[in-house]
Order: C-alpha cells, then sequence, then structure tokens
C-alpha cells in the first residue's frame, strides 16, 4: 500500500535519517528548555532586579552631611546649596544630544564633553554640571526647549570655615565613582554618592552621612512618568565636636607658614586627655577648591607636597629631641648618676671616624643635666656606647616609637626604630658602634612622626601616664542634641621609671629652657620645659625640631613642632612652639631678649 | 456540503489528538499574549479581532487543503514554481513598500506578503522535484539542480529585499535533499561554503565593535583587516594552502593516498565562500550584520544592536516561576520590550506567564513538530513524506531559530514564532501548510 511496504530499501534509509532529524530536534528543543530554566529560575532574581532598576527612577534628594564644630562650638564644616544640571534619560535616549550638548556647554562657556563621558552610565541620570550660578540656572530654564531631558536641581555643598588651616583635620569629600562601588562593603552606598575621602570625613563618614531622600517613579520605556511612589524626606548626619582650638590652629599655622622654610607641622596635645589641640601640616590646601579638576591638579603638582599630613605621614629623624630617650635608658639602665662631669672637645673619635658635636668649639665640662640643656652631642654619645644598642631600642619602643599612636583619622604611619638585625637583613652589614653613637642623637634609620613626639612629650610631662591621641570628643544627634558617641580617655599602659629618673629629665627640661638650646620659649609667668632637635638630613638642610610642654610643674599641654629643612631647632622651631603656648595659655608678653638670655636675672 | 461532512468525518476519524491539542493550545496562549501586550494601546482589541480574521479564513483554507488530496500537486510542480516565481516578481512590480522591503500587497482592510505562501509552494515544488529523481539524488547534477530551484525564488525574494524570510530555504532545501539521499559531501561543501560566505563579514563586525579588543590582540586585528586588506587576506589563504598540502602529504607518508580532487575542492569551496563574503557584506546594511552576532554578546551595544536582546532576556528571565500575571508585566506594559506583539511574543509569556507556561509552550511547540515528523513518516508515498518532512523543518526553523533569539542564543534575524506571533499573512500560510499536513496524514492508509 504505502511506500513503507513497496519500497522498503528507499523506506528505511528514509526513517534513519529521520531520526538523526528527530534527535537533532530535540537536542535544539532541550537547549532551549535548559535556557529557558537557567534565565528564569536560577537567574530570575538577578533579571527582576534590573527589570525592576530600570522601571523605578529615583529622584534623589541628598541629605546634608553633619556640621562639624570645634572645641569652643565653632563651626567648622557646614553645607550650602549648589545647583546642579542633570540629564533623565528618556525616550530610548540614553544621552543628551549633541545640539543639547553644544547649547549648554555655550551657557555655562566651558565644554561639557568629558564631564558626560566620565559620568555616563547605562539607562541613569547624568550629571552634567556642578556649582551654577544663579544666572546659568535661568538661562538653562530659558532654552528648556533646546535642551530636552536637561533639569537644574538642588544639591547640598560641603563649606569649611578656615579651610586651609584645618584641611588635614577635615579631610575632603567627593563623589562615589562607578568603577569603585564592587571594592565597597556598604551596600547603601551607591554611585554618585558623597564619601568622605580623608581625615575626619572618612573616618568618621558613617555619622556623618546622612539618609538621602527623595522620591521614586516609575517611568516607562521611554521614561515618561507613570505614577509617582511615595516622598520621604532626607536625613541630616550627625553634627562631630572636635577636640581642636581653631585659634590655636591658625596661630600654628600662621608661625609654621612664617617660618625659615615654611615646611612643617605641629602637633599640640593635651596631656590629661590626649586630646589634639593643635594638628597643623604646613604648606595646605583648601579644601573649598579641592573639587574643581583644575586647582586638585595644581595641588598635586606643587613640590611642597601639600596633600601631605606631615603630622602623621611625614617620617623623620628625631634627632636631638631622642636624647630624651637616651636619658632615661642611662639613669634607668645604667643608674648613671647625671652629675658626672665629662668633657666636650667638640667631637668624638671612635675607630677611625670623627663625630662632631653640636658646638664646633665644645661644651668643654658639663654634667648630664646641662649637656641636655645645651644639647651636647659627645656626651650622648658616650652614655650611647655605654648603652648598647638593644637598650636604647628597647626604651624607643618603651615609648611607642615604631608603633602607630591609633588616632582617629587614617594612613597614619608608623615609624621605625632600627635594630643589628634589620640593617644585617637590609643592608648585608653588621651593625657597628657608630651606628650606636648616631642613635643615641636620634639620626641614623630612626624615623619618627611628629604626632609621636608629642605623644612622646606628653607621656614624659605625665611621668609614664600617657592617652591614645583623638580628634573627635563627641558626635550628637543634629535634629535631637542627643549625644550618640562620647570620647573616653583611652589610657596607654603606664611607663613606670625611678622618680628620680623623671625628677632629673624635667630638671633637664626646664634647664633647656631656663639657658640652653629652648630659651625662645621662655616665659615670665609660666615655666617651659622643652627639647630642640637639628635632624641632619641627607636630602638636604637639616630639619628644626623641637618637643615641649607646659606649664613645667603641672603640665597641660605637650607639642611638637617640626620645620622641614628649616635649620637650627633652637631659633627656627622654637618661636613656632612659644607662639602655640601664647596663645593657648593666653600669654600677653613680648619677646625681651634680655630676659631670654637671663640678663636681667643674673644668672649665666 | 455531503463533501465537507465527508472531510470532517475523516479527519475526525483519523484525527492525531497530540496534534491538535499542541496546536490549540499555541493558538491560544498566542491570543492571550497579544491581547495582553497590546492592553496599553487606545485600540486593544484591534490586533486580536485582525489576528481571529487571519485564523479563521486560515482555519477554511486549512479545511480546504486538508480534504484536497495532496497528490496532486506532484504532477504539477512546474506549474505551481513558474505560479509562485510569477506571484513574486508581481510583488516587486505591484507590491507596496513596508519598512524598506517591497513585499506586500495592498488589498482593502489588510495587506497580504505573497512570500509566506511561496515559502509553502516552494516546499512542494522541491518535494516533487526530488521525488521525481529520487533515485539520481546523489549525481551532482541534481543536487545543483535542486539547489538552484530555491535559488530563484531567493534571488527574487532579495531584490525586496527581505532577508528574514529568505532564511528558511536554506535549511528546507538541505533537509530534504539529505532525507531523500544526497551525497553528503555535497550537503556539507554547500554548508561550508554558505557559512564561510555569511560569518566573514559578521565576525569582522563583531570584533570591530570591541575596539578594546582589538587594541589587545594583534592576531585579532590582523584577522579582522583581512577582508579589506589584499595583503593580509593573501596570506591567510596562502597559509591554509599550505596546510592543506602539509597534511596531504603526512597522509601520503602514513601510507593514506586521496585523491587529488577532494583538497583542490576544499579550496574552491573556502575561496568562493571568501569571495561571497564580499558579496554578503555589501548586501547587508551595518545595522543588520550588528543585529546577526551582537547576540554573541549583547553588551558591546546595549544602546543599539543589542537593546533588543538585553531586554528580551530582562523580561524572560524577570518573570520568575510564577510570572507577573497577564496585563501586568512591567517590561512588556512599560514598552521595554521592543516588536512585543511580533517577533518577541514569547518574551511576553515569559514574563507574565513565568516558567511553568513558557515552559509549556517549549513542549506543546516540540510536540507539534514531533507529530508532523510522525506524519512525514507515516505518509503513503514519497512525496508526502517528503512534503510533510519540508513543512515540519520550516516548523522547527522557524522556532528554534525565534526562541533561540529572544532567549539571547541566536542572532536576530526577525523571524516571528509562527502560529503564536502576530501577523495575518504568516497566520494564514501556517495555517495552510497545517491543511496540506493534515491532507497527507488522513490519506495515509489508502
Amino acid at each position: 500500500m504505502s511506500w513503507s511496504t513497496d519500497n522498503r530499501f528507499a523506506y528505511n534509509l528514509f526513517v534513519e535519517k529521520h531520526k538523526v532529524i528527530l534527535i537533532i530536534l530535540i537536542f535544539c528543543f532541550a537547549v532551549l528548555s535548559m535556557k529557558l530554566f537557567y534565565m528564569q529560575i536560577i537567574k530570575g532574581n538577578y533579571y527582576k532586579k534590573i527589570s525592576e532598576q530600570q522601571r523605578i527612577n529615583t529622584a534623589h534628594e541628598r541629605a546634608f552631611r553633619g556640621l562639624i564644630y570645634d572645641t569652643n562650638e565653632k563651626i567648622l564644616v557646614n553645607n550650602v546649596t549648589n545647583y546642579v544640571a542633570l540629564f533623565y534619560p528618556f525616550e530610548q535616549q540614553y544621552e543628551p544630544t549633541e545640539e543639547s550638548i553644544e547649547k549648554l556647554s555655550k551657557i555655562l562657556q566651558k565644554d561639557i564633553k568629558p564631564y558626560i563621558e566620565k559620568s555616563w552610565r547605562y539607562g541613569r541620570v547624568i550629571k552634567l554640571a556642578e556649582n551654577l550660578t544663579i544666572n546659568e540656572v535661568f538661562k538653562i530654564q530659558e532654552n528648556k526647549l533646546f535642551l530636552p531631558g536637561i533639569t537644574v536641581v538642588k544639591e547640598p555643598k560641603r563649606i569649611c570655615h578656615d579651610s586651609i588651616e584645618n584641611a588635614h583635620i577635615i579631610g575632603y569629600v567627593n563623589e562615589l565613582r562607578a568603577e569603585e562601588i564592587d571594592n565597597i562593603d556598604n551596600t547603601e552606598l551607591k554611585v554618585g554618592d558623597i564619601i568622605g575621602r580623608c581625615g575626619i570625613e572618612q573616618s568618621y563618614d558613617k555619622y556623618l552621612r546622612g539618609k538621602d531622600g527623595g522620591f521614586s517613579f516609575e517611568v516607562n520605556a521611554r521614561g515618561k512618568h507613570q505614577k509617582t511612589f511615595d516622598y520621604e524626606s532626607p536625613i541630616i548626619g550627625n553634627s562631630l565636636y572636635l577636640t581642636i582650638d581653631t585659634e590655636l590652629q591658625k596661630t600654628a599655622y600662621q608661625a609654621l607658614k612664617n617660618s625659615s622654610s615654611g615646611k612643617g607641622a605641629a602637633v599640640a596635645i593635651d596631656v590629661k586627655t590626649g586630646a589634639i589641640k593643635a594638628f597643623v601640616s604646613c604648606p595646605s590646601y583648601d579644601l573649598n577648591k579641592v573639587s574643581s579638576a583644575k586647582d586638585y591638579k595644581r595641588y598635586l603638582r606643587n613640590k611642597n607636597l601639600p596633600f601631605f599630613n606631615r603630622c602623621i605621614q611625614a617620617l623623620y629623624p628625631p634627632g636631638s629631641t631622642f636624647k630624651i630617650v637616651t636619658f632615661i635608658a642611662a639613669l634607668e639602665h645604667l643608674h648613671f648618676d647625671p652629675y658626672t662631669i665629662e668633657n666636650c672637645t667638640g667631637k668624638f673619635e671612635l675607630g677611625d671616624r670623627f663625630y662632631v658635636c653640636s658646638s664646633r668649639a665644645g661644651h668643654k665640662k658639663l654634667n648630664l643635666i646641662s649637656a641636655m640643656a645645651y644639647s651636647c652631642n659627645v656626651y650622648f654619645y658616650i652614655l650611647g656606647l655605654d648603652l648598647g644598642v638593644r637598650v636604647i631600642d628597647a626604651y624607643a619602643k618603651m615609648f611607642r616609637l615604631g608603633e602607630k599612636t591609633g588616632i582617629d583619622i587614617s594612613s597614619e604611619k608608623k615609624g621605625f626604630v632600627p635594630t643589628p638585625e634589620w640593617k644585617k637583613a637590609k643592608m648585608k652589614m653588621p651593625w657597628l658602634k657608630g651606628d650606636t653613637v648616631i642613635l643615641s642623637i636620634g639620626q641614623g634609620a630612626l624615623w619618627v612622626t611628629p604626632l609621636q613626639m608629642a605623644n612622646l612629650m606628653a607621656t614624659v610631662a605625665n611621668k609614664g601616664v600617657s592617652y591614645k591621641p583623638y580628634l573627635v570628643e563627641e558626635i550628637k544627634d543634629s535634629n535631637t542634641k542627643e549625644t550618640v558617641y562620647k570620647h573616653e580617655p583611652a589610657e596607654n599602659e603606664k611607663i613606670e621609671l625611678e622618680p628620680y629618673t623623671w625628677k632629673q629629665l624635667h630638671k633637664a627640661l626646664k634647664a633647656a629652657v631656663e639657658y640652653g638650646t629652648a630659651k625662645r620659649t621662655k616665659f615670665k609667668t609660666m615655666t617651659v620645659a622643652a627639647k630642640t632637635g637639628t635632624a641632619e638630613n641627607p636630602q638636604g638642610d637639616d630639619h628644626a625640631w623641637v618637643v615641649a610642654y607646659a606649664p613645667a610643674d603641672n603640665p597641660k599641654l605637650a607639642l611638637a613642632v617640626i620645620v622641614e629643612n628649616g635649620g637650627y631647632g633652637g631659633s627656627v622651631s622654637v618661636p613656632v612652639a612659644r607662639e602655640i603656648f601664647k596663645k593657648y595659655f593666653n600669654i600677653n608678653e613680648e619677646y625681651d631678649e634680655d630676659f631670654i638670655n637671663g640678663i636681667k636675672n643674673g644668672i649665666h | 456540503m455531503a463533501y465537507i461532512r465527508l472531510i470532517f468525518s475523516k479527519i475526525i476519524k483519523n484525527i492525531d489528538i497530540t496534534f491538535f491539542i499542541s496546536l490549540l493550545y499555541l493558538l491560544f496562549i498566542g491570543f492571550v499574549a497579544i491581547y495582553s501586550a497590546s492592553s496599553n494601546l487606545d485600540n486593544p482589541t484591534k490586533h486580536i479581532t485582525t489576528q481571529f480574521i487571519a485564523l479563521s479564513i486560515g482555519a477554511a483554507g486549512m479545511l480546504f487543503l486538508a480534504g484536497f488530496n495532496y497528490q496532486y500537486y506532484k504532477h504539477f510542480g512546474k506549474i505551481i514554481y513558474i505560479l509562485s516565481c510569477l506571484l513574486l516578481i508581481s510583488v516587486l512590480l505591484f507590491g507596496t513598500q513596508h519598512k524598506g522591503t517591497k513585499g506586500w500587497f495592498d488589498l482593502p482592510y489588510f495587506s497580504f506578503q505573497p512570500v509566506e505562501v511561496t515559502k509553502i509552494m516552494l516546499i512542494i515544488v522541491l518535494a516533487a522535484f526530488i521525488d521525481k529523481h529520487w533515485n539520481e539524488i546523489s549525481k551532482l547534477s541534481i543536487f545543483v539542480k535542486t539547489l538552484c530551484i530555491t535559488l530563484g525564488h531567493f534571488i527574487l525574494i532579495m531584490l525586496q529585499p527581505d532577508f528574514s524570510s529568505t532564511l528558511s530555504y536554506f535549511p528546507v532545501t538541505l533537509v530534504l535533499l539529505y532525507v531523500a539521499g544526497a551525497r553528503l559531501t555535497h550537503i556539507f561543501a554547500v554548508v561550508l561554503y554558505g557559512s564561510l560566505a555569511v560569518l566573514i563579514p559578521l565576525l569582522v563586525t563583531f570584533f570591530k565593535l570591541q575596539p578594546k579588543l582589538l587594541e589587545s590582540s594583534k592576531v585579532l586585528t590582523f584577522f579582522v583587516t583581512a577582508p579589506s586588506n589584499w595583503h593580509n587576506a593573501a596570506i591567510i589563504l596562502g597559509s591554509i594552502i599550505l596546510i592543506i598540502f602539509l597534511i596531504k602529504w603526512f597522509l601520503s607518508k602514513l601510507r593514506i593516498s586521496i585523491s587529488w580532487a577532494y583538497p583542490i575542492i576544499f579550496l574552491a569551496i573556502v575561496l568562493a565562500g571568501s569571495f561571497s563574503s564580499i558579496v554578503v557584506n555589501k548586501s547587508l546594511k551595518e545595522y543588520q550584520r550588528k543585529r546577526l552576532i551582537v547576540f554573541l554578546k549583547p553588551e558591546i551595544d546595549s544602546r543599539g544592536a543589542g537593546y533588543n536582546i538585553i531586554q528580551s532576556k530582562i523580561t524572560i528571565g524577570s518573570g520568575k516561576f510564577s510570572g507577573k500575571k497577564f496585563f501586568k508585566g512591567t517590561q512588556t506594559q512599560l514598552g521595554f520590550l521592543p516588536e512585543q506583539r511580533t517577533d518577541f511574543v514569547f518574551s511576553v509569556i515569559g514574563e507574565e506567564g513565568g516558567y511553568f507556561l513558557a515552559q509549556l509552550t517549549i513542549l506543546f511547540y516540540f510536540l507539534f513538530i514531533w507529530r508532523a515528523l510522525v506524519v512525514a513518516k507515516q505518509a503513503r508515498d514519497r512525496f508526502g513524506s517528503l512534503v510533510a518532512m519540508g513543512i515540519a523543518t520550516m516548523f522547527a526553523f522557524y522556532a528554534i531559530i525565534n526562541l533561540g533569539m529572544v532567549m539571547g542564543l541566536m542572532p536576530v534575524t526577525g523571524l516571528p514564532l509562527l502560529l503564536l506571533s502576530y501577523g495575518g499573512s504568516s497566520m494564514l500560510s501556517s495555517m495552510f501548510a497545517i491543511g496540506i499536513l493534515i491532507s497527507i496524514h488522513i490519506r495515509r492508509f489508502y
């Protein structure tokens, strides 16, 4: 009947090929089914999220960041309103038309094209320009017909007062970039959100950042409004109250700026709590200007490195200020009698090498107290050799050199205390006696930050008690004024020394002010204890150091000042310290050359 | 009347229940999806009404064709071919242009696309020709003649130009030749030639869309610039020749000798394919080439050629298991999904109906084609088998390409999902094809 029986052979061949076709068909449909299963069941949530994202457009109203106050409740940072031009995608048009770009560039008198390329993301709102003037806002509104999809909205902008002096404490903020979002754990952040990049703005970002508000609306594929959802008002971030005294900050900055090189750092710490009262790195940058790319680049190119926070990021050899540690080590470890007389000839011979003293002519006969006061190197060379590198290292580490102080802003350097093992590993050379000699006066591979030295001085002033330095005293809710966070002084482990050691050390530090190298910070109404340093710097001029605390009998404020490549510590850094003390203790005293040199008192 | 009753009783007696249930399901779900996708329009019932009218006419035609003995077609192969060519020529002369394609007759109330009917006529013509030359099918001359029949239609349609409608011609012709017993080497040669001609311009377009990738790879740049740079092209062809001769030499060392004819023919095909690729490159517009290849990585042109695929995938995926319910799919109703009543109608089912209905649709489509293949297997004569095979292949090809396209597995070709997509002409021709299938099926025993 049918051809399956008429022509069996041909039919069988046909059926075989028919089978192949059927198998191919089954295979194709199985693949299609698997793909469907993969898309809807396995990746369903992913696609659902995307479909929601492109359906719901949110008009964000950005929350104000919290305000920042100084210790006297003076406003350091607040917000102003800034006009921003945005492009909303519409009718499957995901970027502004060429004509509208041209038009807007003409209105703003700058090319906005690079800006668009930077911030374009598929189907998202694009920021075209910011910091618009009222004039520009009106012009954009007038030309609305020629600028399809472009609108002007208000956005908060951060304004800092005394923005140069406080720049390194506050730090700058800017927008979260698209390429960063994947590396951030916080899932609430979105591209374009303002986040702190350094300083307080960074480390207290989660307190300062408020909660964005706004309303979301449904759009169709043409970007047309379909319906609007509830409006949520933005919530301002918490307010921060700092330990910093702005007036002191300004004084310190001015003094550093007027110093010989104009580069340096000054840190002042409240001895009783660890609160930082002044924290200045000079030169600094204007916090209100870094948001403009031009100024940012200018700062970046500046050879004096204004972005560099010298208080915590710069490492310097401590120079003679380190003699404090050598002094303590000698009295504690060797039970050295500070009234032992040594003769300083101005140079010290070890093997075939000579090590010079700060005075070429030599200090002649002196004891340890006056060796401290005049900063005689030779005396300390002798002590250093007696102590040996291990003991000096141990005492340096006891005073927390080579470790971070734990201040509440990031990128602090920890410094370095050299050891014989390090030298062996690094330079393939054994530790020599000469290395110990220079280590005892704070040279060699010893590196410290100004903050570490200020902290060391606070510890000395407090007879071994010290606190973790901090900048933020209190955090309050901006609306209710309720305290969210209050700083509790965090005491470090106490350094236990013989009372005699402290007594002799304090005496020596007072002597340095009374008649020694630090006499330029001598006041009639207050005694100051200090130690200067002139750190040799292989790259350039010496760094001028001073570490000090006052009043000497009841210490309140400890500080460290360094003037980079400044020259001699006693004449360059000490006047800066004097200005800080004058401001902090409200001393109205003219600089009196005769009094400083002790002529009126008849001493010396 | 009596005749119609006879046909009815014949159909009902010989009905293939799986085939009919699948068909009814596909038609039903298609109507639901089209209606849901037009619910936002000013006139939501317009499309569905048109579609229903087309279905009614199609069903009448189906009954007519089912009653008509398909075996008569066999003797009129030549006439049908001439008729179909005349139809295509007349549309070139008197037709109207829609979306840049001169392929429509505008009649009162609706417009009609002759290519939808000629594709079925061609199946009959091919089946008749192959049936006639069944015993000589392994001869190259018959093979080439068969291809020429297809080519005649192809050229006429490309003159419209309607690229996507010609696509199903190749698989149908090749499958018919294959099941009739044509030599595999012949089929392989055609496939190789065709893929070279199409893939070269498409791949070049694909890589040109990714300038970063090109910058990082010099080898790739070398290959991509070859079609426009004679120097590079010569190097590539030269190295292909060298490799072929090396293989031949190596095989001869192994004492396997092959006739020189094979490598030379192979080379000739490679050369012909490469040269034809230039023609293909010219005949396809830039946007068409992009659309055809961008499915490999839609993100590289997410705002242009890749937009449809990206949106279709989002639409289907976001339906998840339970779907967003009909009339409530955000992608469909807010217009993110393009071409939602025609090419991407399956995405509407995926989004609003969810995984269950979408998978059911795929399953019923498979059952439908499978039963069509069974018709081919059970047919009374060779001619019937070939016609049924051709029709099944056409349905399968459209379904695989369309479903693959909406899920991002296949290029965006603009082929509709037959029986579901909105479109009067394709509905009519699908129903006619089913009528012929039924005609073959109910006559299988006598």
